[in-house]
């Protein structure tokens, strides 16, 4: 049988602006199979990067770490290429990573379709975990019960090589005890798989592993010790050896990289279209038709009011040509102004909630567990979100647009007395079935457009709350200025 | 609430789908609306549009639905839909015509001219003798620019009264209806339509001349069809007359005074087509009499007026009751000068003296109170002020009393205190049904005047008025003397 693990004059460092950071050079080590393992180390040393290297979990939009040497996983290297090595990995990250959106059966489910495996085997993977009867929503769970949930989610898949990062952290001696038990009982099921915990909590472990993994800041190497071992000190990381990288180079590499993110974001959209869950996409496209529709119909009715009101009242010729003005009005309104502005009241009324919602994900790892359970990001959350958008945006235009020609036909009234015939007749005059045709395209254009760039902004780096929000402001910003430029080009393209 | 903003989120959507729908539904069905769908064929549509009006005697009964170019490309083809009040009043022999500016010539005139700041519209014109009426989708030849027969339309109503009578002319110079009827300089009538005669021997041009001036018009009238004509040779210079006649020519006439005798209505009479070599007759002297510059003296006399009263009371049960009086007053002018007229009250206010036979207030409407004068002017009459006590006593104020109306002199009211003569002397004055004084009549033990003859006349002793004849009792027929002294101070003079 292969190793666990094998590191072969391994070696790890994270690229910085200016300088190179070296957390590991020169390990060569090899975890036999079947083994528990703590993962020890002073905070900082690179615990939880070399656990991400492992789980696949690498930012895509950043320099990636430079890896040298060999790192071979259940016998797949898992340099260069690790396809073949994720599925036999299965990480529990430290704040779990759990999709609150889902019920804790179904974030479970999810891995397990994931993983092709039958879905019914989620209420024994969660009974195993001792969550026998648990609540509705995700978010109800109380910190414990989402470490359970979070075993048996990673258990789904029924890893070779299961990696937990601070699996205790949080909870009390006792609650801790009970979730590392659990680890060694999940573990002691299948006589194939190897659990490495990284954790500092060795009173939680104690009796429970066979070795504990050290990691030395000081050398950048890695040691197995006996199960005995603890370490000394409070654990803290010392300094590192750096190696200068050139900031402009730096700087081209993001830049290429964001630049790749975004041509990838594209490619992925169309790519990833068909819906991987057909229900998620009906249920995205009814929420974003919904939720604003009353909002942009009300918005379209004030504009087209006040759009006739205005062109009627302040008519310079007190009364004259009012059916030319109806029919510019009725133009305007109908194939540019109304449908623009309603764009940007869907933009506003929508991406602030999406952006925030994927910036959240992708704060607290959401978005990283989806990637451990195998779900492709675009599937799962593009998808949706795209076709949501391009149906929603055309739906609630429509509405914006209806409103506001019912309103323009009762500010006639009001203002000059105009009939219902002789307000459709002038209105409609010079609208036809390529302006609804150049509408309905410029929405579900726009809406496209917003949909990636809501993705693309919400599932990019985040490290803070802060850029949680710089992400939303982005995404309204950037998603009304797709809007102007559909529209604008568009409407230029057609009519000029 | 999350619900609720979802019920709320879906409605609207449902009702954008439903108002797009119907919408889209109207428009298509437009043509299927009620009323009538008709196509009208012009050369040039000269500017109109779809969505402008359809109006018939200004009023918009109708739309245009479309316009295009006629198969063969001879013609624009506008489509309308009338409304059905506008389907009730277009026949066949409808004359369709766009309005747009137009400018006839000098004769002619401007038309259309709101279309300047307006869309054009079309309008129609339905002839008296009414065609059969028009069925959906018919073809109708509109008119380039109005029918003539449009023009009586904007004339004025022919009141009763009015001359209406033809000239007959050789040649017809720029007449047209509306063309004034012009006498001595001044406007008495207009031309209500021309016409040639059937054999075309003539041009018989229809008159009216106002009632007023009808009697301007004689047998030995002379008519002419007023346009510039110059006059004179070059020596002795040249004279432009009926210039005015150069941007619209009219009719003229003239008459001698006092020549021959007033016509009636139908009168015929031939005319020339240039003017005739008269000068009208100088301003008589008679009418150079200078209008007093003061007013006239004021008499030192009583004045006396006559009133009629009239008003209805309305019965529930029965058909209403005509109110009518009439009576005397005395006109004087109070201290604000106002022209006061004081009488009997049972004149002048319906609900004093009629009784409703219920015992309860009779429902008096429609009160008019006129004021004969003795010089046969008739002036309205307010009332302003009833005894509250119940007597039979009144204050009427004239309206649009003319300022040199002369009252009777204040020495001649005797308002308070003791009366010089003693009762045996006491007279009645009072006016006649044509407003002048009828002769006073002595009121003794040995003389009855009942209240027909004199209700609200003066009743004077020593040559002052002491107070007016009237009822004892508000629906009594006993007479009394109702003392003037129980007119209030504000309505007495100084």
């Amino acid at each position: 049988m292969s190793p666990a693990l094998e590191f072969r004059n391994f070696g790890l460092a994270h690229r910085r602006p200016g300088a190179e950071e070296v957390l590991l050079e020169g390990v060569t080590l090899t975890l036999v199979p079947h083994g528990f393992y703590l993962f020890v180390g002073a905070s900082g040393s690179g615990k939880s990067s070399l656990l991400r290297v492992l789980a696949g979990l690498v930012e895509t939009r950043e320099p990636a770490p430079r890896l040298t040497g060999e790192l071979i996983a259940c016998g797949e290297p898992l340099t260069g290429d690790a396809a073949a090595a994720r599925d036999k990995v299965a990480a529990i990250l430290q704040d779990e990573g759990l999709l609150d959106e889902l019920s804790p059966r179904a974030n479970v489910e999810l891995a397990l379709r994931a993983a092709n495996r039958s879905v019914l085997l989620a209420p024994g993977l969660l009974a195993q975990a001792g969550l026998v009867d648990p609540p509705e929503r995700t978010a109800q769970l109380s910190g414990g019960m989402r470490k359970r949930l979070a075993v048996a989610r990673a258990l789904a898949s029924a890893p070779q090589l299961l990696l937990c990062d601070e699996p205790t952290a949080g909870l009390d001696a006792a609650a801790a005890r009970k979730i590392a038990e659990l680890l060694r009982q999940a573990h002691d099921q299948d006589p194939d798989r190897t659990t490495i915990v990284i954790t500092h909590d060795h009173a939680a472990f104690a009796g429970l592993c066979e070795g504990v993994l050290v990691l030395d800041p000081m050398t950048r190497t890695l040691a197995l010790q006996g199960p005995e071992f603890r370490v000394a000190g409070a654990g803290v990381a010392s300094t590192r050896n750096s190696t200068p990288e050139p900031a402009g180079l730096h700087w081209l590499r993001s830049c290429l990289l964001q630049a790749s993110a975004i041509l990838e974001t594209v490619v992925e959209s169309w790519r990833r279209l068909p819906p991987f869950e057909l229900g998620q996409v009906l249920r995205t496209a009814a929420r974003f038709s919904i939720e604003p529709a009353l909002f942009v119909a009300i918005a379209g009715a004030v504009i087209g009011g006040l759009a006739m009101f205005f062109a009627l009242r302040n008519n310079p010729l007190q009364g004259g040509f009012e059916s030319a003005l109806l029919t510019g009005t009725g133009k305007v309104s109908t194939a540019v102004l109304v449908p623009l502005l309603c764009g940007f009241f869907f933009t506003a009324r929508t991406v602030a909630g999406a952006a925030a919602r994927l910036g959240t994900m992708k704060r607290t790892n959401q978005i990283a567990a989806l990637q451990m359970m195998g779900v492709r990001p675009a599937d799962y959350l593009l998808t949706p979100l795209v076709w949501g958008m391009v149906i929603a945006m055309p739906l609630v235009t429509l509405a914006g647009v209806v409103a506001a020609a019912l309103a323009a036909a009762l500010a006639a009234k009001a203002v000059s007395g105009i009939t219902m015939l002789g307000w459709a007749t002038a209105y409609f005059a010079t609208v036809d079935a390529r302006d609804v045709l150049v509408v309905l395209t410029k929405s579900a254009l726009s809406g496209y457009l917003v949909a990636l760039c809501c993705y693309h902004l919400g599932t990019g780096p985040k490290r803070s709350g802060a850029e949680v929000g710089q992400a939303v402001n982005a995404a309204i910003v950037f998603g009304m200025a797709l809007v102007l430029a559909v529209h604008a080009t568009l409407t230029f393209a057609v009519y000029a | 609430m999350h619900r609720l903003r979802y019920l709320v989120g879906s409605v609207t959507l449902v009702a954008a789908v439903i108002g797009a729908w119907w919408i889209v539904s109207m428009l298509r069905n437009l043509d299927n609306l009620p009323g009538l769908l008709l196509q009208i064929e012009f050369r040039d549509v000269r500017g109109l549009r779809a969505g402008g009006d359809v109006r018939y005697r200004g009023v918009t009964v109708g739309t245009v639905r479309s316009i295009a170019i006629a198969s063969d490309g001879g013609k624009a083809v506008a489509q309308v839909l009338l409304d059905p009040t506008g389907a009730a009043q277009a026949c066949v022999n409808s004359a369709f015509w766009i309005v747009t500016p137009r400018f006839g010539g000098i004769t002619g005139g401007a038309t259309g001219l709101d279309t300047l700041v307006r869309d054009a519209y079309v309008t129609f014109q339905t002839p008296a003798e009414r065609g059969s009426a028009l069925v959906a989708g018919s073809l109708i030849a509109g008119r380039e620019k109005p029918p003539p027969a449009a023009d009586p339309e904007t004339l004025e109503d022919i009141e009763h009264g009015d001359l209406l009578m033809s000239v007959l002319v050789p040649e017809n110079h720029g007449l047209r209806p509306g063309s004034a009827v012009i006498f001595r300089g001044m406007q008495c009538g207009d031309v209500r339509a021309v016409d040639l005669a059937p054999d075309g021997r003539y041009v018989e041009v229809k008159l009216r001349i106002a009632r007023k001036h009808r009697q301007t018009v004689t047998d030995k009238s002379q008519f002419w069809v007023a346009r510039p004509t110059v006059t004179g040779a070059l020596f002795t210079g040249f004279s432009i007359a009926d210039v005015s006649a150069l941007l619209s020519p009219y009719v003229s006439y003239y008459a001698e005074p006092g020549q021959g005798v007033i016509v009636q209505d139908g009168w015929r009479v031939a005319a020339s087509s240039s003017r005739p070599n008269i000068e009208p007759a100088a301003v008589p002297q008679d009418a150079l009499k200078q209008a007093p510059a003061t007013a006239p003296p004021a008499t030192d006399d009583l004045v006396m007026v006559r009133i009629t009263y009239a008003a209805i009371e309305r019965d529930t049960l029965s058909a209403d009751d005509p109110v009518h009086g009439e009576g005397t007053g005395t006109l004087f002018l109070d201290r604000a000068g106002r022209a006061v007229v004081v009488t009997a009250r049972s004149l002048v206010d319906g609900a004093y003296w009629v009784d409703d036979g219920f015992a309860g207030d009779p429902e008096i409407e429609d009160e008019q109170i006129k004021v004969l004068l003795g010089n046969g002017t008739v002036l309205r009459a307010g009332r302003v002020w009833v005894d509250p006590n119940g007597a039979d006593l009144a204050a009427l104020v004239l309206e649009n009393a003319p300022h040199d109306l002369g009252g009777t002199p204040p020495k001649r009211l005797h308002f308070a205190g003791a009366i010089a003569a003693p009762p045996a002397s006491l007279a009645i004055r009072r006016a006649g049904p044509d407003g002048a004084e009828l002769p006073p009549v002595a009121l003794g033990a040995d003389v009855v005047v009942t209240l027909d003859e004199a209700l609200g006349a003066a009743v004077t002793a020593a040559e002052q008025v002491i107070g007016i004849y009237g009822r004892k009792a508000p629906h009594g027929t006993a007479p009394t003397v109702i003392a003037l002294e129980l007119l209030p101070t504000d309505l007495r003079p100084n």
